[in-house]
């Protein structure tokens, strides 16, 4: 795990390097804050996806989750309802979706991957009937940026998912409960037989999980004026190669949330350094792919090489 | 009722009480029934063939199970909403033949996880942790680092966590299940004194275990369960194991070791200097003879698995060489092992020795499907047939050759695992614990297979903690110490204590 | 065969499948006919290809999710290969399969050489065969003009009735049936999915078997890929989208265990068949393309919830099996009533709530016209069916909108059907399912003009009379083309606002859809053309995507900025990029930069208005929906035929026909003067 993310590390450390010699400007504060700004939202969603694959399970429909929290954000605040409210309703419709979820896997013992699978495909075509793609415009004038200026906006909007991340990654390593979804992950009958929750932890994961991509939509949409029903696409994938770039095992119990904000931070540069470096755009994603399959490889090179493992 | 010291100081009192418990599993009965009662500051153990319902017992006991009917009662009282959490924290603790470890986490944190107390939101402290495991391995001799992952460890290793981690909460009921199954004798010895002290303070232990020969050591009361009831509930001092197998078995068993002289062939398999740095043994050098059984003794961690794994292509040779035969093999994978006529029963059943889901037949068969083929295609009904006359010469019960493996008894387990090595039709035959966790029937049956194959001229390396086992079946013992073989004596030259004392070296008593 | 207590679970499917296909027989004319039949065995063989390749995969335990993404880059490899390497046919077709298995055999390597879990290893794949076929062909190529035998493979028919592809697809069904159920591989392969290490200690050569089974599966998509681009007749870098996760969905749906172990071919193709009759027939009855979506995915839980419970109850002679949860049944059935409950407010509400907000969408999903009495009983209501590039696209929901206005105006029924992604493949699905219905008039926005005019041909050979509009198929493939703007005419517009902003002078640079975007692509082209040959003032800096996502456009404009600090104009050439880079500028306050580009003006009023954007280029959509069905109608009426040099228009006047073209107008440009005068 610590190799992986040397590994990563060492990578992205050239890259920096690259960037420093040829394109000093992606280092000017004002577009470190963009990137920031931009990929909050992004990190309150890994923050969860790290929760739910420590505790060995997966996510992929947190992508159409979040498309239809976006709207369900929207909406609430078209109807005038004031922003905390908007944002606590939008909270809880996620804990809602996410709790379905922890529902098909904990009480009808359906793999998560397939059940997430069913979700994803579920919310996204549901969100493209109803909306028929509408966007969800004349939202008042205090949803951009919560009624604070821009400057502002950004500070909550980046605040909000650093102090979400400390939270969960001090309960992670100090509180039991942290420990309990680590135990959860590393195997299911021990933790059963130890007396921990089981069914109790995976469920309010996967809760946590559609309430991190609550939170999540409604920092990403009052950035902007307007509601887009296609939101998230891709979403999942994203979160679970930034969880996977940090180092935490596909199968459990191993990992952390510094690796986790490690991956989301070099995912975030990929696209803007391209940019900056002049690099064809095509590039883009052989470019990420080659980096999550190099960082498997050069931890599992460097590992005895257990059994093969599903 | 009474036991048979009612002159100790302390207050005989019921700690545990199990009355009358019923429980089915889908239309077949596990328990019907039964009744058990544990007294404060007593050992009790249980016994009884594997399926006689000892496992379904201890599940209810600990709430990991619901019985349908009956009641369990601590101190008089019943439990309500009985959890393997409310147990616990009634102070029942049980250790599972199967360790239940978290491999990802460290020793400190499998301790903690079981015994810290306060629910999810408490605060956890690092330090605390650590020093308080550290006591607690210390306590029962084991000398495990506590900042280790778990999931390092050795089986055995992970045994003596279990064990820590049991005692490190307030026990008022500790439950033992098969704990010296991978323990050597010197483990085996500390634990005793854990569970004497344990006793003698109060506690009370239910002990299970097959093997009968250490229950006057350690258990003041015997009960014998067979097919779901209580048979008996006997004073350990007042009865001996023949008495014990026929309250079990329902029938007189004779002859627990059957074996038999064969005459002994040329040299078959022969290893030379044999060095994997990857698992830790270095200079191995032995040979085995056509029809002989050679035992290897030694101390868990003393490397005889990884001796065995080294020789089926299991883990990377450094240095050295195989012969079989005269000739020079190279074995780079299990494949080749097979290939050249080496055939291995491996110690961890489930996961290495038969598929569970899979049926019996294609289990006995994994190894050699290439001989039940034509070119790439399965051959069904080949298959059935090797799969029948395996079966029918190793008797396993079994409802029928498609049925999942895993529905069999352990000791059928076994037998299936046996039957899939011996399917290759090996010149060497390399057998890990083959009786560990299996029944008296079913052990003797084992022991009578490994006699069987003997006369039939195969080469067999026996790995073995269990001392009576060794002494009573090896024509010659090689005993292992710190990952290289310590001596290789005759059955004739070889005492259990001679045996230990070499396996010990110089290093301890 | 092996470990099968799945009878049950397949005749349950079985069932499903006959309970669908009696509904859709109700609903959808001719859905129950031979032709149909056959149809549904061509959408379901590049699909069906894919899920029989998964399914060893799953039996191991693995899985692969690259196998959508590595049609893409075979796709583009044989275009490559046959065009620019000018390989023959059949050299190119052996290239891409090898291609195929060393790109089958990556996955190989990753997860048995550095025992790499399948799931990353194949995530990593995913992206990055992906981004090689983008990488190939720049995003801006793609691959046509195969030769007719090539795509025969594709769009032929054995004996005028067999498409061509069902042999294929039949040899592959009996080969992996073969493989997993009759050889020693399937025997290790299962051996493996149930417990890896006791295979290995059996010696079954583990390694070997999962290399085994990637590779083909990787041999398996290169296939699929060469019948998919001979079915479109044209090879792009974004063949096989999202075919993986429909793929895993048929395998497990017919009984595959996604933790290894259990899986049949006959289930995976019950689980295929379950799929595509639902597709096909949800089609054919005209009702939305979203539902099969959803049906889907609600079969797919059902279905493996009933599996898990039955299980359970199979097992519970071992005891190990049958521990309780933790959590008591009425609490869990409580907590899970109040659960589905919340999940079905969040649903409905977000429905209703949609609805009454935003007010000008259709309000009925269904626009499902009634059913087979309907189309047989009334005098003569002309139904026509109107297909969109993408149905959630705003633009095209806003066409829909003059669209209905229209088939009220002038009686007729109108099914508005396409479909959700800009998918060519799914383009081709919808129109055999029209024809298969029976419709009066086809009008089709194309996707990809190669790829579906063997299918309009076949409507017009029907006696369908076959529109296109927004963008054009092959000539002889449709009767009109409704013409509101040619590429070029499009093209040269941006360029001469980016002239206009910038006053002759300056440096822009283009936020574009999706890399693979043909239409896209298309206006580049001629704003390259144009500023090359007009304003040589003018410098195009660079071209990034947007995927469409009004989010990336954002994060794209604000680096833009960045990086090239002089530029003055950005052209957004998508639509939700237009108010994702007005933001971008918007909050750079940043006013020497502008916004340009092609979207629709109600997205991008607040910007336009504010001064941030520009300008924005678009014709009327509204009066675009009306004129297709208009003409539609038409042309189904005989009032639209040869020789004809104008129509009556309706509300819009007379409108001239230009040879085969209906000619709308030019496009709008949108500013501060005048956008507050539409709505759309």
């Amino acid at each position: 795990m610590t190799r992986r993310i040397l590994a990563i590390g060492g990578l992205w450390a050239v890259l920096l390097i690259i960037l420093a010699i040829q394109a000093p400007d992606f280092f000017a504060p004002a577009n470190l804050r963009d990137m920031a700004v931009t990929n909050a939202p992004a990190l309150v969603v890994a923050i969860g996806m790290t929760l739910v694959i420590l505790s060995g399970e997966i996510d992929v429909s947190v992508g159409s989750q979040f498309a239809v929290l976006s709207v369900t954000a929207g909406i609430l605040a078209k109807s005038g309802l004031p922003l905390p409210a908007v944002a606590a309703l939008t909270a809880l419709a996620g804990a809602l979706l996410g709790g379905t979820n922890g529902l098909l896997v904990t009480g009808l013992g359906i793999p998560s991957i397939v059940a997430t699978l069913a979700a994803m495909a579920f919310w996204r075509e549901f969100l493209r009937w109803t909306t028929q793609g509408a966007w969800i415009q004349g939202l008042p004038s205090t949803f951009q940026w919560m009624g604070l200026t821009q400057a502002q906006g950004e500070i909550a909007i980046v605040s909000s998912a650093v102090l979400l991340f400390a939270v969960v990654a001090w309960t992670m390593s100090n509180l039991q409960l942290g420990r309990a979804v680590y135990a959860v992950g590393s195997r299911h009958e021990s933790a059963r037989l130890a007396g921990i929750p089981v069914s109790g932890i995976t469920f309010g994961v996967f809760a946590l999980m559609g309430t991190f991509t609550a939170l999540a939509a409604f920092l990403d949409s009052v950035r902007f004026s307007q509601v887009q029903p296609s939101a998230g696409m891709g979403l999942e994938l994203k979160a679970i190669s930034a969880v996977v770039i940090g180092g935490t095992s596909i199968t459990g119990g191993k990992g952390s949330l510094w690796g986790t904000l490690m991956g989301v931070v070099v995912l975030a540069a990929i696209a803007p350094a391209l940019t900056f470096l002049g690099v064809n755009a095509f590039w883009e994603k052989a470019i990420q792919g080659t980096i999550i399959l190099a960082a498997v490889v050069l931890e599992r090179s460097a590992s005895k090489g257990g059994p093969h493992a599903r | 009722m009474e036991g048979c010291r009612s002159s100790t100081e302390y207050n005989r009192a019921l700690l545990l009480e199990a009355k009358r418990i019923e429980k089915s599993y889908g239309g077949v009965r596990a328990l019907r029934q039964v009744s058990f009662a544990l007294e404060a500051g007593e050992v009790h153990a249980l016994v009884g063939e594997n399926g006689a319902g000892k496992s379904t017992l201890i599940r209810i006991l600990t709430g990991a199970v619901e019985p349908d009917g009956g009641a369990v009662l601590l101190d008089g009282q019943p439990i309500r909403d009985n959890s393997p959490h409310r147990s616990r924290e009634l102070g029942i603790a049980p250790i599972y033949q199967q360790p239940a470890i978290f491999p990802d986490l460290t020793v400190a944190e499998n301790i903690a996880l079981a015994n810290e107390t306060g629910g999810l939101f408490r605060r956890v402290r690092w330090g605390d942790r650590v020093k308080r495991a550290a006591e607690l391995l210390e306590s029962i001799g084991a000398e495990i680092d506590p900042r280790r992952l778990a999931g390092s460890l050795s089986m055995p290793e992970q045994q003596l966590v279990e064990i820590a981690k049991a005692l490190g909460g307030k026990v008022r009921v500790l439950i033992l299940d098969e704990p010296t199954a991978s323990l050597t004798e010197r483990e085996t010895g500390r634990l005793f004194e854990v569970v004497r002290r344990l006793r003698d303070n109060g506690s009370g232990v239910i002990y299970i275990s097959h093997r009968l020969e250490e229950l006057p050591r350690i258990a003041d009361r015997i009960t014998v369960l067979r097919d779901g009831e209580t048979i008996a509930t006997v004073s350990a001092a007042d009865t001996d194991s023949r008495e014990l197998i026929r309250l079990m078995a329902g029938r007189d068993l004779s002859a627990v070791f059957p074996k038999r002289e064969v005459p002994i062939g040329e040299p078959v398999l022969r290893v030379r200097g044999l060095t994997s740095e990857a698992v830790g043994i270095r200079d191995i050098t032995f040979e085995v003879r056509a029809g002989e059984i050679l035992g290897f003794a030694g101390l868990v961690g003393a490397g005889r698995t990884q001796v065995a794994e080294a020789v089926f292509g299991l883990a990377k040779i450094d240095a050295g060489k195989i012969r079989l035969n005269e000739s020079r093999v190279s074995i780079k994978s299990p494949g080749d092992a097979i290939e050249a006529g080496i055939a291995y029963v491996p110690e961890d059943r489930r996961r290495h020795g038969v598929a569970a889901e899979l049926p019996i037949r294609a289990n006995m068969t994994l190894s050699i499907l290439d001989r039940v083929s034509n070119g790439p295609m399965l051959d069904e009904d080949g298959e059935r047939i090797v799969a029948e006359s395996w079966a029918q010469d190793l008797r396993v019960k079994a409802a029928g050759l498609d049925a999942p493996a895993g529905s069999l008894s352990g000791g059928n387990q076994q037998k299936v695992a046996i039957a899939r090595a011996l399917a290759t039709g090996p010149k060497v035959l390399i057998v890990d614990e083959p009786t560990q966790g299996i029944d008296v029937g079913a052990k003797a049956e084992c022991h009578r297979i490994l006699c069987d194959m003997a006369a039939r001229g195969v080469a067999i390396l026996m790995i073995s903690s269990e001392m009576a086992e060794i002494l009573g079946m090896s024509d010659r013992i090689a005993v292992m110490r710190g990952g290289t073989i310590a001596g290789i004596v005759n059955r004739a030259d070889a005492t259990a204590e001679s045996l230990l004392a070499m396996a010990l070296g110089g290093s301890a008593q | 065969m092996l470990v099968e207590n799945r009878a049950g679970g397949e005749r349950a499917l079985f069932l499903l499948i006959l309970l669908e296909i009696a509904i859709f027989a109700y609903t959808g004319p001719n859905f129950l006919s031979a032709a149909n039949a056959f149809e549904v065995v061509r959408l379901g063989a590049e699909l069906g290809l894919i899920a029989l390749a998964l399914t060893p995969v799953i039996v191991t335990g693995g899985i692969d999710l690259s196998v959508g993404s590595m049609m893409g880059f075979c796709a583009v490899a044989f275009g490559y290969l046959w065009r620019d390497a000018h390989l023959p046919i059949a050299a190119a077709a052996g290239c891409t399969l090898l291609a195929g298995i060393l790109g089958g055999a990556l996955n190989a390597l990753a997860i048995t050489r550095f025992n790499a879990p399948p799931l990353i290893v194949t995530l990593a794949t995913y992206s990055l065969f992906r981004g090689m076929a983008e990488g190939l062909t720049r995003g801006v190529d793609n691959f046509s003009k195969f030769p007719p035998d090539f795509l025969y493979l594709g769009q032929g028919y054995i004996g005028g009735v067999v498409p061509a592809q069902a042999p294929v697809f039949a040899g592959f069904v009996l080969f992996y049936w073969l493989l997993l159920h009759r050889t020693t591989r399937g025997r290790a392969f299962r051996a493996i999915g149930f417990a890896s290490e006791g295979a290995r200690w059996a010696g079954i050569p583990v390694n070997r078997r999962l290399a085994l089974a990637y590779t083909l599966s990787g041999f398996t998509a290169a296939v699929a890929s060469l019948i998919y681009v001979a079915h479109l007749g044209q090879a792009r870098a974004d063949a096989g989208t999202g075919f993986e996760l429909l793929a895993i969905t048929a395998v497990v749906l017919g009984g595959a265990d996604i933790l290894g172990g259990r899986g049949s071919i006959w289930g995976t193709m019950l689980g295929l068949a379950a799929i595509v009759v639902l597709q096909n027939g949800l089609r054919v009855s005209a009702f939305p393309a979203e539902l099969a979506g959803i049906l889907t995915s609600a079969i797919l839980v059902v279905a493996i919830a009933a599996g898990r419970r039955t299980k359970r109850t199979a097992h519970v002679t071992v005891p190990q099996e049958n521990e309780e949860d933790d959590m008591k049944n009425s609490q869990l059935a409580v907590l899970s009533a109040v659960i589905i409950a919340g999940s079905v407010i969040v649903a409905a509400s977000n429905w209703w709530l949609v609805q009454s907000v935003t007010g000008k969408t259709p309000a009925v999903p269904f626009a499902a016209p009634s059913g087979p009495t309907a189309a047989t009983k009334a005098p003569h209501r002309p139904t026509i069916a109107i297909m969109p590039k993408a149905k959630g696209d705003p633009y095209f929901v806003s066409c829909r909108l003059g669209a209905e206005k229209a088939a009220q105006e002038l009686g007729i029924d109108l099914i508005w059907d396409g479909p959700t992604d800009l998918d060519p493949a799914k383009q081709n699905e919808v129109v055999e399912a029209w024809i298969t219905r029976g419709v009066d008039a086809i009008a089709v926005a194309v996707v990809n003009a190669p790829g579906i005019s063997t299918v309009l041909r076949k409507a017009r050979a029907k006696g369908i009379k076959v529109l296109t509009w927004d963008a054009d198929a092959l000539e002889d493939a449709r009767d009109y083309f409704v013409n509101q703007a040619t590429p070029q005419g499009i093209g040269d517009t941006l360029a001469d606002e980016a002239n206009r902003i910038l006053k002759g002078k300056g440096d822009f640079a283009i936020i574009t859809g999706a890399l693979t975007a043909a239409n896209q692509n298309e206006w580049i082209k001629f704003i390259k053309a144009r500023t090359a040959a007009k304003y040589p003032g003018l410098k195009l800096l660079t071209i990034r995507p947007s995927d469409d996502d009004r989010n990336r456009a954002f994060s794209e404009a604000q680096t833009l900025m960045k990086v090239y600090p002089k530029m003055q104009l950005l052209m957004a050439i998508s639509a939700p990029a237009v108010p994702g880079a007005s933001e971008a500028v918007k909050q750079s306050g940043r006013d020497d930069v502008k916004v340009t580009g092609l979207s629709l003006p109600n997205m991008c009023k607040p910007y336009v208005e504010a001064g941030v954007a520009s300008s924005v280029v678009l014709w009327n959509t509204l009066d675009l929906g009306y004129l297709v069905v208009n003409a539609s109608k038409q042309a189904v009426e005989g009032t639209l035929k040869p020789g004809v040099t104008s129509i009556d228009g309706g509300r819009l006047g007379k409108i001239n026909i230009e040879g085969t073209q209906v000619v709308l107008g030019k496009p709008l440009v949108f500013t501060k003067a005048n956008i507050g005068q539409y709505d759309f």
